[in-house]
């Protein structure tokens, strides 16, 4: 009896010492719940738009023979559009800078994790919204490939019958990505946790190079290489 | 048997999931060696295929994962 009741007690502590929520932290602006996952991610924007904004400040004027800074802005631009055509076929390269601006968003609002702040994908609401983008991204490229009217026809491939099993694979697709996004940057953060919990000293500095730099650039190259296997679907 | 045990209980069978996933893997990594070994040539486009269903696998394990974490924190913190 006596025992039960010890074991009971362990487990609650357990329970009590490592918090798991889908719902975000509280940050209140006003009288307005916010979250603070999007207050997080408001931050993150910022940052970029500042560091943006110095380095249009840096190069000043474009020139045809790129050094430095711009050689760099140059490299990553033209990889992602390399990256987009390879993957999603010669007319996914209409949706590279969609899928360069969604991988930056991603990397970015993830990596806050480092700093022990509540990563913005880690709230299923932004991964929700991160998903709707894709799914837009991926209809308007198919719309600019095939035309309104050849996206329609597209769905009913091979026999009229199945169209209504394939609109309903393209539905899925996005809360798709957005679970699995969302349960990978949730795995990724409570593993840290219970590291922390278990040896707190080494341990998870070595461990957090990989859960929480390494593991967010995979998962941000996934992000991209999904959106651009269902364009690749969508516009064949 | 306490609620928490059965909830223990229902988020250890996330392993079944997570072997089926693994023995998927194999059977995929298997055939893509045997593939390159084949054709070597051909290897970049059989690795960049593997990712890809290695992607797809993965999103299968991860939402065993997501099932089984939210039953052991959320679930079983409100008993």
């Amino acid at each position: 009896m006596r025992t039960r009741r010890l074991s009971r007690r362990s487990e609650e502590m357990v329970v009590l010492e490592i918090e798991v929520s889908i719902m975000p932290h509280e940050f209140f602006i006003g009288p307005v719940n916010v979250g603070l996952s999007v207050v997080v991610a408001w931050c993150v924007i910022a940052v970029i738009i500042v560091l943006l904004l110095l380095a249009q400040l840096r190069i000043r004027k474009f020139t045809t023979k790129p050094k430095g800074l711009q050689l760099v802005l140059e490299l990553i631009v033209e990889n992602v559009k390399k990256f987009s055509v390879s993957q999603g076929g010669h007319k996914a390269g209409y949706a590279a800078p969609a899928i360069l601006t969604m991988m930056v968003y991603v990397f970015f609002t993830t990596l806050p994790e480092l700093f022990g702040l509540p990563p913005a994908t880690e709230d299923i609401n932004c991964t929700l919204a991160l998903g709707l983008c894709a799914f837009i991204t991926v209809n308007a490229t198919a719309v600019h490939a095939l035309g309104v009217r050849g996206r329609l026809r597209a769905w009913a491939q091979p026999v009229a019958a199945v169209a209504p099993i394939r609109v309903l694979t393209d539905m899925i697709a996005p809360f798709s990505m957005a679970i699995r996004l969302f349960a990978n940057v949730l795995a990724g953060g409570v593993l840290m946790k219970l590291i922390y919990m278990a040896l707190p000293v080494v341990l998870p500095a070595a461990l957090s190079a990989y859960f929480n730099v390494l593991h967010v650039m995979i998962q941000t190259f996934v992000f991209g290489m999904l959106t651009l296997l269902y364009i690749s679907e969508a516009t064949e | 048997m306490s609620t928490i045990g059965i909830i223990a209980l229902a988020a250890g069978l996330y392993v079944i999931v997570g072997s089926a996933v693994a023995l998927s893997m194999g059977n995929a990594i298997s055939h893509a060696v045997d593939a390159i070994a084949r054709q070597p040539e051909a290897s970049g486009k059989i690795s960049s295929s593997l990712m890809i269903g290695f992607v797809m696998l993965e999103t299968i394990a991860i939402y065993g994962l997501l099932v089984s974490i939210l039953m052991m924190f959320v679930l079983a913190g409100r008993v």
